[in-house]
């Protein structure tokens, strides 16, 4: 596990939130490795009980929020709330939802009514 | 119970089964151009026999829809079973002898309109007879001149070229008998036996006590009036959301102009279990379909409306 590339970065975070832990472990690894994203860094949320992730997507500047969490997990608007709340309010907050054979869905949340897309 | 003036000022909802409907054509206008309701035709017209594309009265509302209605005083709820009293012997007379009335104004209109067409038919008729009896004489005359050239004598000549042409006898028309259209209104409101003011319910709380209306009664349903009453507010049309997995469809405008932006599921309470999976199915169909979908928490302590939009990411 420690030869992991990942190993030294989370490995601080990884004990202290055990339930949240394959959830951050996959999304970070998905974030850096797969969706090549810069500047990564972890947010503790202990209202949820996890840590957040920021960072950029390639080739842009503005800074995203995201929250790990399992597919099995029951969650709330709460919690929804709460995610915001000790992210610093951002505009949107992305919820990664994770799967046993470790697929992620990313999923944009924004507080209010916001008109989709053209 | 309502008052008269009540019954006559407010949109009547006519309910049955606990479902609210609109029979008045002029009150279904106001609901749509005034108040913003919109509800759903779902009466058959009788000259489309096809019956599943274009609907008429009545129009049944969403319950959601009723009870915003009632809290602001604009509608009322009539028990119509109970409306409906069965017709005295004299009211039942004077109903056939309208009806009767009205089949022999019929029948005499439309005898009128085909004795002047009859007459408008004869008279071109009467020049065609005319013009028949000149050629016919024209050809006797040429006949007897023929006979006369080759030898033959007048008390020879055969009676029926010199006899007048006599008129042909008119084709007789076939017996039809007559016919007349039978009106059915669709709204009671002209019959002398309903009587919708002795069974009129101004308020949710007595229509409740009196077995006519029951919504909401679980706290998932006060939910669903209580986002349904904060989108209205909005100025927002709302249509049913079941042909996109919501509770209601959001328009900024009226349907008939806009498609919607949202669909809408409502969340009962702040700590409600609200499963990832539903995120993932919602936010994709919604993003699918180029609408964004709502997540509608009503809180009950705070009594507010909270609101997230939610589309997929688009990477990932």
């Amino acid at each position: 596990m420690e030869k992991h590339p990942s190993y030294e970065v989370l490995s601080s975070y990884l004990p202290i939130y055990p339930k949240a832990a394959g959830a951050l472990f996959q999304t970070y690894n998905d974030l850096k490795y797969a969706q090549q994203w810069s500047d990564l860094e972890l947010v503790e949320l202990p209202g949820c009980a996890r840590c957040g992730l920021k960072g950029r997507r390639p080739q842009t500047d503005e800074v995203l929020s995201i929250v790990p969490c399992s597919l099995s997990e029951s969650l709330s608007t709460d919690w929804i709330r709460t995610t915001f709340r000790e992210l610093g309010a951002p505009p949107h907050v992305y919820l990664a939802i994770n799967t046993e054979d470790s697929s992620i869905v990313y999923y944009k949340i924004s507080p209010g009514i916001v008109k989709p897309p053209l | 119970m309502a008052s008269d003036s009540d019954v006559d000022r407010k949109i009547q909802l006519r309910v049955s089964n606990y479902k609210a409907y609109v029979w008045d054509v002029d009150d279904i206008a106001t609901l749509r151009a005034k108040h913003h309701i919109c509800g759903v035709l779902t009466g058959t017209l009788p000259h489309l026999s096809q019956q599943n594309v274009f609907l008429g009265v009545p129009l049944v509302l969403l319950p959601e829809e009723v009870v915003l209605l009632i809290e602001h005083q604009l509608a009322v709820l009539i028990d119509d079973p109970n409306a409906h009293k069965p017709p005295t012997v004299d009211a039942l007379k004077r109903w056939n002898m309208e009806r009767e009335a009205s089949a022999q104004q019929q029948i005499a209109a439309a005898e009128v309109e085909r004795a002047s067409e009859k007459a408008a038919k004869h008279s071109t008729s009467e020049e065609a007879v005319r013009k028949r009896k000149e050629r016919e004489a024209k050809r006797a005359a040429a006949a007897r001149e023929k006979a006369l050239a080759e030898g033959l004598t007048l008390e020879d000549l055969p009676a029926e070229s010199l006899a007048p042409v006599t008129d042909r006898p008119s084709t007789p028309s076939k017996i039809v008998a007559p016919s007349f259209n039978v009106t059915i209104p669709a709204s009671s409101s002209e019959l002398e036996w309903y009587a919708p003011n002795a069974h009129a319910y101004s308020d949710l709380v007595s229509a409740r006590s009196a077995g006519v209306w029951s919504y909401p009664s679980s706290s998932y349903e006060r939910a669903k009036c209580r986002v349904f009453q904060d989108l209205w507010d909005k100025g927002n049309f709302m249509g049913g959301g079941i042909k996109f997995g919501g509770d209601f469809l959001v328009y900024p405008g009226d349907p008939l102009r806009y498609h919607s932006h949202f669909v809408a599921t409502v969340i009962e309470s702040p700590r409600a279990p609200l499963m990832p999976m539903e995120v993932v199915a919602h936010g994709r169909l919604g993003t699918a379909t180029k609408k964004s979908h709502l997540f509608c928490e009503w809180d009950e302590e705070k009594q507010e409306v909270t609101y997230f939009s939610v589309e997929w990411a688009g990477f990932g």
